[in-house]
């Protein structure tokens, strides 16, 4: 075993000189190698790291919503619809919420403003989330002037700037009391936003939706699975793109690559000529082959997905940003959570390095099988 | 190694003391604990989850009313050691709120269209009117009482 080992190291040696020699060739190499690991490893980190935040996002979600819509419009939901769904066998609980967007001209976003019903809060306070915050400058304790419908201006007092695990979910958030809300928006009382249906058996949600359908004709029940698989189709779309932008560097890569590696020049069938004169078996030049082809790749492999982690954890996706988050106005700067699929980063390695491997492997092969002596006269 | 020892014996000593407890508070399956008729492991199955309590403490979970049945028909055939008049009390799993009920008072619903780990499934609610309803929303055939299940009834339904 210690032999073996002795014997591998060896060959790892010769090769690193040997890769040592042809440095600048395989420093270009190595370089667009690792510059479509860091573009692929990106595109799968940001995608899979959002899709990761919508599941955070409709964890607590409800299991059904229920929208009333006028015109195609979603449209305010008289409360007394509340007893109607709460008569549905199988519902077990009906909440109302509030919630709609305001406009803030001197950040240029729009904030989410909610009514939460179990978050107790006077009329004149306020909880925000952290991108509020920032934009605005404005921290716990401080005032926050608010525009009402009626053109007066509201102050409310910021109780608590939110924490929460996902940025996503809450930076825009701006919690304020049922009564707060109606005087902001002139939003009646009796009316509400939406209506949320706690449904125990999720068996029972399509059953139940269309009971809703027959009993409100002008009300649409949407599922959580709907919204999730909504988010996931909208990741998968904007992956999709950002993969199709990168499709022409990774063929150029691919030729350049295979042209490297399998084609091997007049010089390299010569060394491998002169390794054999000397007394090299086939199966050693294979060997240093399989190691150079792995140096080159998993070092590359390994600097792509770190570059990658970087980029998408620590710089928020700086590149792609304005390609694969359409909301990224709304958000100055928010983190993603860090999320890593070790079975994407395993396929990425299997799809990368060993092809890479193989096509170095089998040319130097095919040239060690031949007579030294024709090789060398070449 | 130490900590899955500990979770171990604090599982245990929680279903010991839930099957001493029994009547009031609701079986809640541990992990290893498998249905003592088809051997599947029954935590898996929350909703369908149904369970016979002992006079001694000791308790059997099963993955659906059906097993459930299939075991109070033939109690010799699965446990040598209990007799009918052992049973305490019988669990089943409501099909709406998903809550434990009595077994013995409940409503089931036989030959619907919703069906259990085990397949065709005795679905049970806790009053009539649910039960009707659910009858309605899913092709059921009938409505039994515990008293009106059968032997052959149970037999027919594999």
């Amino acid at each position: 075993m210690e032999r073996w080992i002795e014997r591998q190291k060896n060959i790892l040696d010769f090769t690193l000189s040997s890769l040592f020699r042809r440095k600048w060739k395989n420093a270009a190499l190595a370089l667009v190698y690792v510059f479509l690991v860091f573009l692929l490893a990106s595109v799968i980190f940001f995608t899979h790291a959002l899709k990761q935040e919508a599941g955070i996002i409709l964890q607590n979600a409800p299991e059904m919503i229920v929208q009333r819509s006028i015109a195609g419009r979603q449209a305010p939901i008289p409360l007394s619809y509340i007893d109607k769904l709460k008569d549905i066998t199988g519902v077990s609980a009906v909440k109302k919420r509030l919630w709609g967007y305001y406009y803030d001209p001197t950040a240029g976003a729009n904030y989410t403003v909610m009514a939460p019903e179990d978050v107790q809060l006077d009329p004149r306070s306020i909880i925000i989330g952290e991108g509020v915050s920032r934009t605005r400058q404005v921290f716990k304790g401080s005032t926050m002037r608010f525009r009402a419908y009626d053109g007066k201006i509201i102050a409310f007092e910021v109780k608590s700037i939110m924490p929460s695990e996902s940025e996503l979910v809450s930076s825009d958030l701006v919690l304020m009391s049922e009564d707060g809300f109606r005087r902001l928006f002139d939003a009646s009382g009796e009316y509400a936003t939406d209506l949320t249906l706690q449904v125990k058996n999720p068996r029972e949600l399509s059953v139940i939706a269309s009971k809703v359908v027959h009993a409100l004709p002008d009300t649409r029940p949407i599922l959580r699975d709907e919204l999730l698989r909504t988010y996931e189709s909208v990741f998968d779309w904007r992956s999709g793109m950002a993969l199709f932008l990168v499709s022409g560097a990774i063929l150029a890569f691919l030729i350049l690559a295979w042209d490297k590696a399998s084609g091997m020049s007049h010089e390299e069938k010569r060394e491998i000529g002169i390794l054999k004169g000397i007394g090299w078996e086939t199966s050693e030049v294979v060997l240093m082959k399989f190691w150079e082809g792995m140096v080159v790749s998993l070092s590359a492999f390994l600097a792509g997905i770190i570059l990658a982690y970087i980029h998408v954890f620590f710089t928020s996706a700086a590149f792609f940003e304005p390609a694969l988050k359409g909301w990224a106005v709304l958000y100055p700067r928010f983190k993603l959570t860090p999320f890593i699929d070790a079975s994407q980063v395993a396929t990425l390695l299997f799809l990368t390095v060993v092809p890479y491997t193989l096509a170095t492997v089998i040319p130097s092969w095919r040239a060690a099988t031949v007579d030294p002596d024709s090789v060398m006269r070449m | 190694m130490n900590r899955f020892k500990l979770v171990f014996l604090v599982t245990v000593v929680v279903a010991v003391h839930l099957a001493w407890a029994a009547e009031t508070v609701p079986i809640k399956p541990s992990p290893t604990d498998k249905c003592p008729v088809c051997g599947m492991f029954v935590a898996k199955y929350p909703d369908f989850v149904a369970a016979i309590l002992f006079n001694d403490g000791s308790y059997a979970v099963f993955d659906g009313t059906k097993d459930m049945l299939k075991y109070y028909f033939d109690m010799k055939k699965y446990d040598r050691a209990k007799n009918p008049s052992d049973i305490k009390s019988i669990q089943v799993t409501s099909y709406y709120n998903l809550n434990p009920i009595d077994g013995r008072t409940a409503f089931y619903v036989l030959g619907s269209d919703v069906y259990g780990p085990m397949g065709i499934e005795l679905i049970p609610f806790a009053n009539q009117a649910e039960a009707q309803e659910f009858m309605k929303d899913h092709k059921g055939k009938a409505i039994v009482t515990f008293g009106e299940i059968t032997r052959e009834m149970i037999e027919k339904m594999d």
